[in-house]
């Protein structure tokens, strides 16, 4: 990896982006290219591209946008044949910037060169210790971030690093200019480490491309995509006109592709996090096992709008659980084991009702030691953990490692679930 | 009111020319027939059955009923004879500079529950049609759900159904059920026409009264390019 335009003053991104791509370990060459300096943070400095040895694979470019077309030319001549700019003062500038970009992105063709950016915050892969972006993130994980906003990818990635879930990938696509969602979600459809896509995106940039890949992408896809509001909106003659704006087709397209969409990034983040990691449920029948009530209660009705069926335990189902549970427990779905509850009893419940229900909803309402335990990957179980402070920390970081999603509220993990049974109903 | 839109550049189909590309798609079209002098118009009236609604036909009338243009619930071949007089008379004098073709009448349809269809070209996402229940749920709650063609009658099911209204078409309140196969065919095949007609911009359907069985179109404009 060649860094162009890297720099030993510690608040340009041609420092920070060289240094994240060191310190995330990255195994193969890193080359520094800056004529004017002789070692950028350890490392022998190249004065041009031109002058880099065979076998670079990529440049990140990180220099004035009126240098880059040059750049791009000499990474061509070079061989190399990706490129990341960072750069702005492109098509986001005004035209004299996109006029700047046409001619960026008519050498990357001639030379074959493949383009992310411009005026974007870089790519970050973990599975390949490639962090050649900002902030450092170096956790491996099962979920791909696309994103056409730098700090949307960043915060998402940010979170499910946070949670040791953390991220297959991350791309920051800034202005689109040759590498759009299209590229990005057939090639993470084809990436063994990624599980199911976020994206975040402001608009489609090729819908037929879109379709196409979308259509063959079996992995889940889900798309927070902004703005919404009505000033598109025409008022005219028809109805069908006045009710139609941009956002409405979106809507439509998504949901005629099965990709689900995000309301908020939170969503985004939630929705992605259940579909990476949770198995896709036989049924609709679910069971509360929780030591909280109203938790319990939440999770009912969040369950309910979600049509969610909160089915009764079978006659013997309840019978055996008497044997289990303390007098004072009432035994009916949601499930409250009440304070006294430890992460063996939550097992025992859990392993009396799981052959009867499709899915699980287990709750640790308290400072459940050992809840960690309870849990199996892979298995229909919905986790929710709350109220059990640094215990509940701990754990949730442990069942993270497990690839055991926890959320944080039954609301969040309830309608994180109903994602799961989002394209039932055949409405295709 | 009668001036063509510059938001929306092309010309509305007068209302027969609709229906006829509407009945070209099999689409359920009401009863109908151009008259263009006051006897025919009776005598048009007679050959539908009462009662008639008489309507203007004037690429220049958009919001037929806002110029007086529409009279329903006509129940004799004289008060149709009337009507259509009364119309013409309304416009007076704006009618030396509008093009009219005269004065359709059409059968008036049973009521029954309102649903609008429509289809829009847009620039980016090609063809989209639509559905919703009329009315306030459309005007008021924007109750409606978009698809992008192709649409199949299963597809076009599971729209209307996904309408918050839907208990409207299912049944609501002892009501009996309306006929959503008959309306799944309907919007598949305005779908159809958007795919085959890259000429039409926008289409509304509104309303298509649905019934226990079958729909009937009473009220169509088309925008062409």
């Amino acid at each position: 990896v060649a860094v162009v335009g890297a720099s030993n003053a510690p608040e340009k991104y041609g420092y920070i982006i060289l240094k994240n791509i060191l310190d995330a370990g990255f195994a193969g060459s890193v080359y520094p290219v800056n004529p004017k300096a002789v070692e950028i943070l350890g490392r022998p400095c190249t004065r041009s591209v031109g002058e880099l040895p065979s076998g670079v694979d990529l440049a990140v470019i990180i220099i004035p946008a009126k240098a880059v077309p040059q750049a791009v030319a000499d990474c061509g001549q070079r061989g190399i044949q990706a490129a990341i700019i960072i750069s702005g003062g492109f098509a986001e500038s005004g035209e004299e910037g996109a006029a700047l970009q046409r001619e960026v992105v008519e050498i990357a063709r001639r030379f074959g060169v493949r383009v992310v950016g411009p005026n974007c915050q870089g790519v970050n892969n973990p599975h390949h210790g490639l962090c050649a972006s900002w902030p450092l993130l170096t956790l491996k994980g099962d979920i791909a971030v696309i994103s056409q906003s730098g700090t949307v990818g960043a915060a998402l990635m940010d979170w499910a690093s946070q949670e040791q879930l953390g991220c297959s990938s991350f791309v920051s696509m800034g202005n689109r200019s040759d590498v759009d969602e299209s590229d990005l979600i057939d090639y993470f459809a084809q990436d063994s480490h990624t599980r199911a896509i976020a994206a975040y995106l402001e608009g489609v940039k090729d819908l037929v491309r879109f379709r196409a890949v979308a259509t063959r992408c079996r992995k889940p896809i889900v798309i927070l995509k902004s703005g919404r509001t009505l000033e598109g909106r025409r008022a005219a003659e028809s109805h069908t006109r006045s009710l139609a704006g941009r956002d409405e087709l979106y809507t439509a397209l998504f949901r005629q592709l099965g990709i689900h969409r995000a309301d908020t990034l939170e969503d985004l983040y939630d929705a992605t996090k259940a579909l990476a990691y949770l198995p896709r449920p036989r049924g609709r029948r679910v069971v509360t096992i929780t030591s909280s009530g109203g938790s319990g209660i939440l999770a009912t009705d969040w369950a309910e709008w979600s049509g969610l069926t909160i089915a009764p335990l079978p006659g013997p189902v309840a019978d055996s659980l008497r044997g289990i549970l303390p007098p004072h427990c009432i035994v009916a779905n949601p499930l409250d084991l009440t304070g006294d509850a430890n992460a063996g009893l939550y097992r025992r419940v859990a392993d009396a009702t799981a052959p009867h229900f499709d899915y699980q909803v287990i709750i640790f309402g308290d400072p459940i030691l050992q809840a960690s335990e309870v849990v199996t990957p892979g298995s229909p179980q919905l986790v929710v953990f709350l109220g059990g402070a640094d215990v509940e920390r701990q754990e949730r970081l442990r069942m993270h490692q497990k690839k055991v999603p926890v959320f944080p509220t039954p609301e969040r993990g309830l309608r994180a679930l109903a994602r799961l049974y989002a394209f039932d109903e055949g409405a295709s | 009111v009668t001036a063509p839109s510059p938001a929306a550049p092309g010309r509305w189909l007068p209302e027969p020319e609709a229906y006829r590309l509407l009945a070209t798609y099999d689409l359920p079209v009401i009863a109908h027939r151009l008259a263009t002098s006051p006897d025919e118009a009776a005598a048009t009236a007679q050959e539908l059955g009462f009662p008639v609604a008489l309507k203007i036909v004037s690429p220049d009338i958009i919001h037929k009923s806002e110029v007086g243009g529409v009279v329903l619930n006509v129940p004799t071949p004289s008060e149709a004879a009337a009507a259509y007089t009364a119309i013409l008379n309304r416009l007076t004098p704006a009618a030396s500079r509008l093009t009219i073709h005269g004065v359709l009448v059409a059968r008036m349809a049973p009521p029954g529950t309102e649903v609008i269809l429509g289809m829009l070209r847009d620039p980016q996402f090609g063809p989209a049609v639509m559905a919703g229940l009329g009315g306030v749920f459309v005007e008021l709650y924007q109750d409606v759900a978009f698809r992008l063609p192709p649409l199949t009658p299963p597809e076009a099911r599971a729209m209307l159904l996904g309408l918050k209204a839907a208990p409207l078409l299912t049944g609501y309140r002892g009501q009996p059920p309306r006929d959503l196969d008959a309306l799944a065919r309907c919007a598949s095949g305005v779908a159809r026409i958007a795919a085959e007609h890259p000429e039409i911009q926008e289409m509304d359907l509104n309303p298509v009264l649905a019934y226990e069985r079958g729909c009937m179109i009473v009220d169509a404009k088309i925008l062409v390019r």
